[in-house]
């Protein structure tokens, strides 16, 4: 009993953590309590790169990096769509990535939700209407939300999951 | 330049007169080329080791109706690059691939776009061109003209891509891919095994191939920059400078100094943030997050000075063709410079505690080793030509900017192993450091943007982004953009994987791509 209360009274081996973002926090209390109540504790998204920059990407992995953490919200980034509760699509849809594209989505469980992040994924931005895409990911998957943004930022994507959060509720409703 | 003459005419043993050799606008010689003497003069090149930077074709050049061949040479110690012209009566040209092998995937690309075909040529399969796309397809033709296709959702099985066979007891195969466990990037991987050893790697690419460079034909050159911008996210900045800096050239622009300056400290920022990632990335890939995380954070904090800069943690929309969009804020300096120092600090504490793991030096020595004797003729360049003991930085080879008074100082590691290009790259971000100190230390303000009539013509830019050499080559044409021709490192470096995975296990795999990251979007275009 004393060691375990030494445990939690003295100084804690890591390092302060000087990096607090106080929206950031409030964000993402939200998000877990809207996850805890329609997904029951976690979300498991896929990422699927069908024709980005890359940028995205770098904004989606910094989701999990100290400064943001966002497992601590339920999230959690799967390595299979058949453990995905949302497709999170980044890039326009191009015709190589296209037949790869749809066998994702069809991998993962029925219910499942699409997000299209950034300006590329959700109309096909400077490629619209040229030879090497479809366009957004709306030409392909029925898409539940859409995050602009050249790349949206962190928080911008946290955003983007409240919004999907609501969306769903009120459709339940 | 007389010296970069007299080398061509040299290694060429008169079958290049002076008079063929025409003067560029931006370090470059073009030397025409007839094709009887093709094959002669390649052979010539490769025995003097001309180095292949790049191979491309443009279709109506300059008055010269028909297709044409551009071949791209460097040569160490010359900051001139040669650059072959040769001009197609047919749409035949023969292979240089058994010379150079850099020059395969060159050569595909141009069948793809063009319809060009190379006699003797080893590998004929398409390239950026999926089997969804149909056979007479080669959208960088004159003729075609950019618009939304519709295809077929279902492929003709002729067209389907063959991966080389390799057949034997008890090898087998592993496809991986295009999409990944990960956040990544799609390609295909397929591994041919012999119990844990791979025995062979064949990389298929361009399941992001986006059609960038029919995309920038017929747009003015301001608008273009958003094209370069968007090759590859995380080289935001040095595709777009050597973009302009390819423009500017042509039109005879002179950047203004204090444009120079911060263009200078955001190439290297960019390389910074790049470099932190590969570090963070290579101790996730052995299961090491906690030495991960201050390379995560000081990344972060990078891309947060970036938007203090630019108002982008990317630095888009901030270069333009005679320097710069926006000057940085006001401050916004002197607090880039108080963050290097801790910078410094915390990445030299970082990178003490990795190496102090026996566990991920165990992991990090003698994987993936990238030979020296690889680097010239398949054109690896960057961070991992440098830690396979080759000194080529095109800061150094080619200055441009202010890295002729900016020095960069790399250091060179010999081992080619996963630990060497750690110990590269964690070099490499002091240095950045140190030059993003002197770019900005004392900088005065001024004008960052020269307004400037764009002129017809065409030219060529080398730049090193974090991965390496990339090459721009821009031709303006009725003050419109008629062709813009990108090779990134990347095009080139992949094939470096494809020789470093070889007699490594499996598992160590994705250590190895991470110890390189390679960007797929700025090979796929």
């Amino acid at each position: 009993m004393q060691d375990v209360l030494t445990n939690i009274f003295s100084k804690k081996v890591t390092e302060d953590f000087r990096y607090k973002d106080e929206e950031l926090e409030e964000l993402g209390i939200h998000l877990k309590k809207e996850i805890n109540t329609i997904f029951g504790r976690s979300l498991a998204i896929r990422e699927l790169d069908s024709g980005s920059d890359n940028a995205t990407e770098i904004e989606l992995n910094n989701l999990g990096t100290p400064h943001y953490d966002v497992e601590r919200f339920g999230i959690t980034f799967v390595a299979s769509p058949r453990h995905a509760d949302v497709i999170a699509i980044t890039g326009a849809v191009t015709h190589n990535m296209a037949n790869a594209v749809r066998k994702t989505y069809d991998a993962a469980p029925n219910p499942k939700f699409v997000i299209a992040i950034g300006d590329d994924a959700c109309d096909g931005g400077i490629y619209k209407g040229t030879y090497a895409v479809l366009g957004g990911a709306d030409k392909i998957l029925p898409v539940d939300i859409k995050i602009p943004g050249n790349p949206p930022e962190p928080k911008d994507i946290i955003k983007g999951l409240l919004a999907l959060m609501k969306g769903i509720r009120e459709q339940k409703k | 330049m007389e010296n970069a003459i007299n080398e061509i005419l040299h290694a060429t043993r008169g079958r290049i007169l002076e008079s063929d050799i025409v003067t560029g606008k931006n370090r470059e010689l073009y030397v025409h080329l007839e094709e009887k003497d093709f094959e002669t003069v390649i052979n010539f090149l490769s025995e003097h080791n001309f180095e292949l930077a790049g191979l491309f074709c443009a279709e109506d050049f300059d008055g010269h109706e028909g297709h044409m061949l551009f071949y791209a040479f460097e040569k160490k110690g010359n900051e001139w690059i040669t650059i072959f012209t040769l001009p197609l009566r047919m749409k035949r040209a023969m292979s240089i691939a058994l010379t150079y092998p850099s020059a395969s995937w060159y050569q595909r690309e141009i069948t793809d776009g063009f319809g060009v075909t190379f006699a003797e040529s080893f590998d004929e399969r398409r390239l950026f061109l999926h089997e969804t796309y149909p056979e007479d397809f080669h959208p960088l033709q004159k003729t075609f003209k950019n618009k939304e296709i519709k295809l077929d959702a279902e492929t003709n099985p002729s067209l389907a891509y063959e991966f080389k066979k390799v057949s034997g007891e008890g090898v087998y195969e592993i496809p991986v891919g295009p999409v990944h466990a990960g956040i990544i990037e799609p390609g295909h991987f397929r591994f041919s095994v012999i119990g844990e050893t791979i025995y062979n790697l064949e990389i298929r690419m361009f399941y992001k191939h986006r059609g960038i460079e029919k995309l920038a034909e017929g747009k003015t050159p301001a608008e273009c920059v958003k094209i370069a911008e968007s090759i590859s996210g995380d080289e935001t900045v040095a595709n777009a400078v050597a973009y302009c800096t390819a423009v500017e050239k042509i039109s005879g622009i002179e950047v203004p100094l204090r444009a120079e300056h911060l263009r200078t400290a955001y190439l290297e920022m960019e390389r910074i943030y790049s470099l932190l990632g590969d570090l963070a990335g290579m101790c996730i890939d052995v299961a090491f997050p906690v030495g991960a995380s201050p390379f995560f954070v000081l990344r972060e904090e990078v891309l947060r000075q970036n938007k203090a800069l630019t108002g982008s943690r990317f630095m888009k929309d901030t270069i333009a063709i005679g320097g710069l969009k926006k000057d940085a804020p006001k401050g916004t300096l002197d607090a880039l410079q108080a963050f290097l120092d801790d910078l410094r600090d915390g990445l030299k504490d970082a990178v003490s505690d990795v190496l102090a793991s026996t566990s991920t030096i165990d992991r990090f020595q003698t994987t993936g080793v990238v030979r020296k004797e690889l680097i010239a003729p398949l054109h690896i360049t960057g961070p991992i030509a440098r830690a396979s003991g080759t000194l080529t930085d095109t800061r150094i080879d080619h200055p441009y900017g202010l890295y002729d008074k900016i020095r960069p100082a790399p250091r060179i590691f010999e081992a080619g192993d996963v630990l060497a290009r750690f110990e590269t790259k964690a070099s490499e971000v002091l240095d950045c450091a140190r030059m993003i100190d002197e770019a900005v230390t004392g900088l005065r303000h001024g004008e960052i943007l020269t307004k400037g009539d764009i002129k017809d013509g065409y030219a060529i830019a080398p730049i090193e982004s974090a991965r390496g050499q990339s090459m721009h080559w821009a031709y303006i044409k009725n003050g419109l953009i008629d062709r813009y021709k990108i090779r990134t490192a990347s095009f080139c470096n992949w094939q470096a994987i494809e020789h470093a995975v070889i007699g490594n296990i499996v598992p160590d795999f994705p250590l190895i791509n991470k110890s390189m990251n390679l960007s797929y979007a700025g090979t796929d275009l």
